[in-house]
């Protein structure tokens, strides 16, 4: 909760800190920022709160989810190297303070006790992403993206809105437990028809947020057109931000009527998986298969979220932070080497042949590479086994045995996709010159990769934990 | 009652000219209405302030940005309607889904009737003071956090609108 | 006796029937004799050019945006302004409710008025200017001679 408003004030303080005119010392600031909001987040450890009238409620869930999401803001930050030395055409200040305040947004999608809380967490989410997405103005694609998502986002939320509206003219209750206390009554079959209208829409509105099929039209076009760090922001905070409100909406206050939306549910959760996987196998753009990649890891977590019993969560906040962890190092790795290309006059693309060659030069981003692929695909001793093992474990001890196959046999088609990056890095004829990292970009890419590794030989460590 | 059928049918029509005029000012216009006849359901249901706000921001200055938009098309371009036919006959059937669905939704719904309520109800609901009570007591964090969604708004415009050197103006 | 809202009917009426009278009194007694320069659109007695749907710049949208924005936040006043000496409020909470709700408004105020000194600071409110051309050219009348004949006459 405190995390909340010291953001706010961060944000703010951040955006007037571009004023000194000192681009050096606004990205140690914002790592500052985010590890204090850290701290305060992680104060509210095992103690159980409402705050402001029923509008936020901390719990060790909401702490575990705000941690994940801000550990993935550090380490997007930390890539993020003050956005170059352009100082004409970036604007890091402001950038590094809408990030702060999305991701104030996300917290509050992860704690709200209101839905009127969800919906104005989502709105400063969405907002803040749709300006970062058009931040780099003088591409047509980034422009094209910004309004794609604008457009496409606001009607989103719009249906969003109206589900929230006619639940509360079902329930007369906007609290998720007074809603959940309503519908658990109602369920006996005295439920207005209302109802189910308005949970219908509410789960289509943040299906949207985390790119399920079929409302997974907007994301190949915005991640690839948004600029990389972006991306990387995007599919990861946002992505656990989503799934965290959906979570807590279907395992909590909809419950009751769980029979109406499960197979609702499970249909979209197989289509999300086969509709990811397949279209990632075509894909020639390194970002746009990251893209697909990111909807067919939607479906893996939508199997998870699915389930109305609390203990899933650990699997999700697991699958979170190992999927979030390898996202960013991708991302990571992609940027340092196109930027290298950029700046050596060649013409880029960000296509998987970018990192031909890449080992011979580059040991340490071809590693970081593999290992990242890896833990996407899902290969045993990185932590994104473990993430697929716990969420298959899960779906097999509730039975639902369609969605599962699904899910094994996509997985497999994901290794596919995802070892063309790592042909392309050893074993392909290319030429990467050696490029020289600054230390903060090292460290964070040992960390994330290191991170990988242990989670993936020790998973009990942070399994324990959540 | 009369006369909320009406408005309503009034507030139908006009939105349908919204979507159905090929003149994107005509459309802008249509919208204007739209909103009076809203602001004419606001009154019906006793919520005066929610009237004139929505004729303040709404048919004010929401309607300004829309013209602003419209007038950074360019609108002597004729633009051939790039929609094609299947385009238009899938929009229909989903909207149309959707509209049955709510219709038949709205007509299973029982809403209480004023005698059924026992006399309970509040007819000053809908006031400003009563609005002011639960915005700013019950309500007082969604409230301010606006102002962080308002924050992030404006900066962000101002960010993105700001024309730079090498910018390509397409 | 007339309700209140009885009186708003009556406001309409009266507006409307003012205007009718008023513009069908004109339409009955002015003669009607129109020519193309009677009808052409009137621009300050400019020959008009073109026609009005041009291309505007964004610089416009970024005023009303801010407009809109100042806009809502004015709304949010009045609710505000209804609750902030309630007295009861006032009594229950002993005299805090006042200072509760002044801080309130204040910080949301206060959030608001940062975000235009931002981009008031930043210069993005500033109108383009015309730039300034100076010219090197040396004339070889010296600029005293100039002045002579200033005094001359």
């Amino acid at each position: 909760m405190n995390s909340i408003i010291a953001l706010s004030l961060f944000g703010i303080a951040n955006l007037f800190l571009g004023f000194l005119n000192n681009r050096k010392i606004l990205l140690p600031a914002t790592l500052a920022f985010v590890l204090v909001a850290l701290g305060l987040n992680l104060a509210d450890w095992n103690q159980e709160y409402l705050w402001f009238n029923n509008m936020l409620r901390t719990n060790n869930l909401s702490v575990n989810f705000a941690s994940v999401i801000l550990v993935a803001t550090f380490l997007v930050v930390a890539v993020s190297r003050g956005f170059g030395d352009d100082e004409e055409h970036t604007h890091p200040a402001e950038y590094y303070a809408i990030m702060l305040f999305s991701v104030v947004g996300a917290i509050m999608m992860v704690t709200f006790e209101n839905l009127i809380m969800l919906f104005v967490g989502l709105e400063i989410l969405s907002v803040s992403m749709y300006i970062l997405t058009g931040t780099d103005k003088r591409n047509l694609r980034s422009n094209e993206a910004a309004l794609k998502y604008f457009l496409m986002g606001a009607f989103a939320t719009g249906i969003l809105l109206f589900g929230i509206a006619l639940i509360y003219g079902a329930t007369g209750s906007f609290n998720i437990h007074g809603i959940e206390a309503l519908v658990l009554t109602a369920a006996g079959g005295s439920a207005p028809a209302l109802l189910y209208i308005g949970i219908v829409m509410v789960i289509i509105g943040l299906l949207f947020k985390v790119s399920a099929a079929p409302f997974h039209f907007w994301t190949p076009d915005v991640y690839e057109g948004a600029p990389a760090i972006f991306t990387a922001f995007m599919s990861t905070v946002v992505k656990t931000a989503g799934f965290a409100a959906l979570f807590r909406l279907l395992g909590g206050a909809f419950t009751g009527v769980y029979g109406t939306w499960i197979y609702i549910l499970y249909f979209l959760t197989m289509l999300t998986l086969i509709i990811g996987n397949i279209t990632a196998v075509y894909q020639q753009s390194f970002k746009r298969m990251l893209a697909y990649s990111s909807i067919s890891h939607a479906g893996y977590l939508m199997l998870t979220a699915t389930a109305k019993v609390a203990h899933t969560q650990s699997s999700i906040l697991f699958y979170s932070l190992a999927y979030s962890v390898a996202t960013i190092s991708a991302f990571a790795v992609l940027m340092v080497v196109a930027e290298t290309k950029e700046s050596n006059a060649e013409k880029t693309n960000e296509n998987f042949d970018i990192f031909n060659g890449l080992a011979k030069n580059n040991p340490l981003l071809a590693f970081v590479l593999t290992v990242s692929m890896l833990s996407l695909a899902g290969i045993p001793l990185t932590a994104g086994f473990w993430g697929k093992f716990f969420i298959f474990s899960d779906a097999f001890q509730r039975g639902i045995v369609v969605p599962l196959v699904v899910a094994v046999l996509m997985s497999a088609v994901g290794i596919y996709y995802y070892f063309k990056a790592i042909i392309s890095a050893y074993f392909k004829e290319g030429d990467v010159p050696a490029i020289e990292l600054k230390p903060i970009y090292k460290i964070t890419l040992i960390v994330t990769t290191l991170l990988t590794i242990v989670l993936g030989i020790a998973p009990d460590l942070v399994k324990s934990i959540f | 009652m009369q006369f909320w059928y009406f408005l309503t049918a009034l507030t139908l029509l006009s939105a349908l000219m919204v979507v159905l005029s090929k003149n994107p000012i005509h459309s802008v216009l249509y919208l204007v209405f739209t909103f009076f006849c809203i602001s004419g359901h606001y009154v019906l249901l006793n919520a005066q302030f929610l009237m004139a706000v929505n004729i303040i921001v709404y048919a004010g200055a929401i309607m300004v940005l829309f013209l602003f938009v419209i007038m950074m098309l360019d609108l002597r371009r004729n633009m051939p309607d790039s929609k094609s036919n299947l385009t238009k006959l899938a929009g229909a059937i989903l909207g149309g889904t959707l509209l049955v669905i709510l219709v038949a939704v709205m007509r299973k719904t029982q809403f209480p009737q004023f005698s059924q309520m026992g006399g309970k109800f509040d007819t000053q609901t809908g006031m400003v003071e009563n609005l002011g009570q639960v915005l700013f007591r019950d309500y007082l964090l969604p409230f301010e956090l606006v102002s962080i969604l308002f924050f992030v708004a404006m900066v962000g415009a101002v960010m993105l609108g700001k024309r730079e050197a090498g910018e390509r103006n397409f | 006796m007339v309700s209140d809202f009885g009186y708003i009917l009556l406001f309409i009426i009266t507006a409307v029937t003012f205007c009718a009278v008023a513009l069908g009194g004109a339409f009955m007694l002015r003669p009607n004799r129109p020519n193309i320069e009677k009808l052409s659109t009137y621009e300050s007695g400019e020959a008009p050019d073109g026609n009005a749907s041009v291309r505007f710049n964004i610089r416009f949208y970024i005023i009303a945006l801010l407009f809109v924005l100042f806009d809502v936040e004015l709304v949010f006043l009045f609710p505000w302004a209804t609750v902030f000496g309630n007295k009861i409020l006032i009594e229950e909470t002993d005299g805090v409710w006042g200072w509760f709700a002044l801080s309130e408004m204040f910080i949301f105020i206060g959030i608001l008025t940062l975000g235009l000194a931002y981009a008031w600071v930043k210069g993005y409110l500033d109108w383009a200017r015309p730039v300034v051309k100076n010219s090197n050219y040396q004339s070889k009348i010296p600029a005293s001679a100039y002045e002579k004949i200033n005094q001359k006459y």
